[in-house]
């Protein structure tokens, strides 16, 4: 039962998203059964959660932060070798990634040497 | 409303310095002219003269020793400092090839990877805690020490670096050789590998003015040394395994549910750990059979490292398993997709007698009459007999489809007072723990994996997939959810939904990331900016994967969710694509 009514747009929002489960105002998930639910993200591996904004995902776990979209910064980080086990570095493995000719070493990073 | 401003990856303030100071650093700090080429320090020597592993290898010593030199115990400049993975080795001749102007046939490379995985490897003790990473799996990793866990893990996971061990010295040439050729690292995250202010002080005791990377660097020289125990005993001991004959194997994949079926383990003639191999794959929702035929090295006497064919379809699935110290029992990930995101979980026991590998469906429930069940095995007895199947208490066999010697198909009825739990399967001579499980009521639904990733694709770069199952759960014994006595009752038919995660207001991710089958596979959009969405976003966003499940017994539906988390593409990765160019 509602004991208060929105008296302003603004917090007629905010109640819709209460309702709605915005997870960053209520933090639990609500309306669910099941046990052992994650209520906040997990971050799978190999992501980089403490740079803000990291490639995968931001310090809160979710992609709301990340730099958009990603091709406005591709360049940067190319140049910058700031990413680089995410996009080519020109210091080092790929001067020319952006000149689009293939390099001759190329193979070398797909050629399997582990695995049959 | 419109977006926030997004932070630049790169701070502005920062670039405009590298741009000038980036190759006058790289070539000052660049580990080509200063480290490899000068002998071992001297803070190696103090460690004791005997510290370092002897290189007793042709092709290693003559294609890398005219930049890693030898000493007259045969110890060459780095490589005998250092012990890892095939995966770490390979890395580093990568790198060599790559970075260093080294020559090497593709033939001699594996050969110098072989004779160092073997020999400058990780004893099964050692590689066993890390083995997610060989495995590529997708895992949420929490590591012991969270100043080095920050410090490493912007860029890859955590796994890459314990699986490696180290004198003291290699473990501060490789946070300098990171410095080297990535300068940005001194000041990329928070922290960088260097302090950017005064050293701080906790509270009243004295301050550790040491930088991050120095901190990192002692953590990891205590804690993954050159030399343990474990390999001392290890390298005494290793062998090639003797693995001929045939195995089964009990696998799951969440793409198409349990399999199970055989091995044929074959050696190759004249080598060591070589083999090749022939499997039989049964899909048990769908009855359908897949044979896969394939070869496989095994590292250090117990890393297997396989690639296998449907020879059908044609796609090819790498095979990592670590294989068991008695030879009788393998496990480990075979996987494909282009983030290697598509797998099988897999375990192979060796077969030598009467074996169960499992049996479907792996759940029963009280009150249940004539179920129809099939138990999965190799050498099954074909004469058996109802009275020779047992389940435990008050779970009876009533009838015997079909027996054959790798699948019994039966009718079984479970009392309506049966004690619910776990039943050990016993069928003639062959047991197997815990195969099948008697239950009251599904109680909730469970989506795995509880955060999933996936990557837009399909422009520039590949698609990642995500795929959701979703596993009933019975409170257990106590009655109680959420508890250590909980009972998974494998996949459950339910339908599947996406919802909005809203991380801010006026999230719209649910738009635009993508399609979530009815299958559970979750599909996603395009790569590229999205002119349709404020700011030119890509398709990524953050949501929950739903799975319904519409239960008679409490006459309500019953959810479950997990949290999906669809996000930009890599531009590279370690298979050598590097999308755009
Ligand atoms: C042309 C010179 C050259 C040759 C030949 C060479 N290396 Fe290197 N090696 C380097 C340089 C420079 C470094 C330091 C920079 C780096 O790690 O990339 C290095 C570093 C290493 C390291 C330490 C890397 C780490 O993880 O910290 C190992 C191990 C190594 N090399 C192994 C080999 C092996 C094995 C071969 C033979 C296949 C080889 N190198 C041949 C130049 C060479
Ligand atoms: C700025 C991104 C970045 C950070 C931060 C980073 N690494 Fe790396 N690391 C890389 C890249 C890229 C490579 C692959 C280099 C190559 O082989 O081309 C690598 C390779 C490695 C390797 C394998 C090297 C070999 O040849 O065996 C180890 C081990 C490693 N890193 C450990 C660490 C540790 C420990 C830390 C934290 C102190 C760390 N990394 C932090 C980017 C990073």
């Amino acid at each position: 039962m509602k004991h208060l009514q929105p008296i302003n747009q603004k917090a007629g929002k905010i109640e819709h998203y209460l309702e709605h489960d915005v997870v960053a105002l209520s933090g639990q998930p609500r309306g669910y059964t099941v046990p052992q639910q994650p209520d906040s993200p997990h971050i799978p591996m190999g992501c980089s959660l403490v740079f803000s904004p990291g490639w995968e995902v931001d310090r809160s776990g979710g992609t709301a932060g990340l730099c958009q979209p990603v091709e406005r910064d591709l360049f940067d980080c190319h140049l910058g070798c700031f990413w680089p086990a995410h996009v080519p570095d020109q210091l080092n493995h790929s001067p020319d990634w952006t000149s689009k000719c293939a390099a001759a070493q190329k193979d070398w990073r797909s050629l399997d040497i582990i695995f049959p | 409303m419109t977006t926030k401003p997004r932070e630049p990856r790169i701070p502005v303030a920062y670039m405009l310095v590298i741009g000038s100071l980036i190759f006058f650093a790289a070539a000052l700090l660049s580990p080509r002219d200063s480290i490899a080429v000068s002998p071992q320090s001297s803070s190696q020597d103090e460690e004791g003269s005997d510290v370092g592993i002897a290189v007793e290898h042709a092709a290693t010593v003559s294609n890398c020793v005219s930049c890693h030199a030898m000493d007259d115990a045969g110890r060459m400049t780095r490589i005998s400092y250092e012990r890892k993975t095939p995966e770490g080795w390979q890395q580093t001749i990568r790198r060599m090839v790559l970075l260093n102007d080294v020559e090497l046939e593709p033939d001699v490379a594996r050969d110098i990877v072989r004779y160092l995985a073997d020999e400058h490897g990780l004893a099964p003790e050692e590689a066993r805690p890390g083995f997610f990473e060989a495995e590529r799996r997708v895992i949420d990793y929490d590591y012991e020490d969270d100043d080095t866990e920050v410090l490493c893990i912007q860029c890859h996971s955590m796994g890459r670096v314990i699986t490696q061990r180290r004198t003291k010295e290699e473990w501060e040439l490789l946070v300098a050789m990171h410095r080297g050729y990535y300068p940005l690292v001194d000041t990329q995250g928070n922290p960088g590998f260097r302090r950017r202010g005064p050293p701080s002080s906790d509270g009243d005791g004295p301050s550790d003015s040491r930088h991050p990377m120095e901190k990192a660097i002692d953590h990891l020289a205590a804690t993954y040394p050159l030399e343990t125990d474990e390999w001392t005993a290890w390298s005494a001991n290793r062998r090639a395994p003797r693995l001929g004959g045939r195995w089964g194997i009990a696998g799951h994949s969440a793409f198409s549910g349990p399999m199970y079926g055989f091995v044929d383990v074959t050696p190759v003639e004249g080598s060591e750990g070589e083999f090749t191999t022939e499997a039989t794959l049964t899909n048990v929702r769908s009855g359908e059979a897949t044979t896969r035929t394939g070869s496989a090295n095994v590292y250090t006497g117990f890393q297997w490292r396989g690639r296998s064919t449907d020879p059908g379809e044609g796609d090819s699935m790498r095979e990592v398993m670590f294989i068991e110290r008695d030879w009788r029992r393998m496990s480990g990930r075979w996987f494909t997709g282009a983030y290697d995101e598509i797998g099988l979980d897999v375990t192979l026991y060796r077969a030598d007698g009467p074996l169960i590998t499992g049996v479907y469906p792996v759940a029963l429930r009280t009150g249940a009459e004539m179920e129809e069940l099939t138990i999965y095995g190799i050498n099954l007895p074909t004469d058996v007999q109802p009275a020779d199947i047992d389940f435990g208490p008050r779970v009876v066999v009533t009838e015997i489809i079909d027996a054959g010697a790798d699948a019994i198909r039966l009718r079984a009825s479970v009392a309506t007072d049966a004690a619910i739990g776990k039943r050990d399967l016993f069928v003639g001579a062959a047991a197997r723990p815990e195969a099948l499980v008697v239950f009251d009521t599904v109680d909730a639904v469970r989506v795995t994996p509880q955060a999933g990733m996936a990557r837009v694709g399909g422009v520039v770069a590949p698609k990642q997939f995500a795929q959701f199952e979703a596993i009933g759960v019975s409170n257990g014994p106590d009655g109680e959810p959420g508890t250590d006595d909980d009972l998974d009752l494998g996949a459950l038919d339910v339908t599947w939904s996406l919802e909005e995660y809203s991380a801010t207001f006026d999230d719209d991710d649910i738009d635009f990331v993508g399609e979530l089958g009815a299958d559970g596979l979750f599909t996603p959009a395009l790569d590229g900016p999205n002119p349709g969405r404020s700011g030119n976003r890509n398709n990524v966003g953050d949501v929950w994967a739903v799975a319904t499940y519409e239960s008679e017994e409490l006459g309500r539906p019953l959810r479950g969710r997990a949290l999906l988390i669809v996000t930009v593409p890599l531009y590279l990765n370690m298979r050598g694509w590097e999308p755009g160019r």
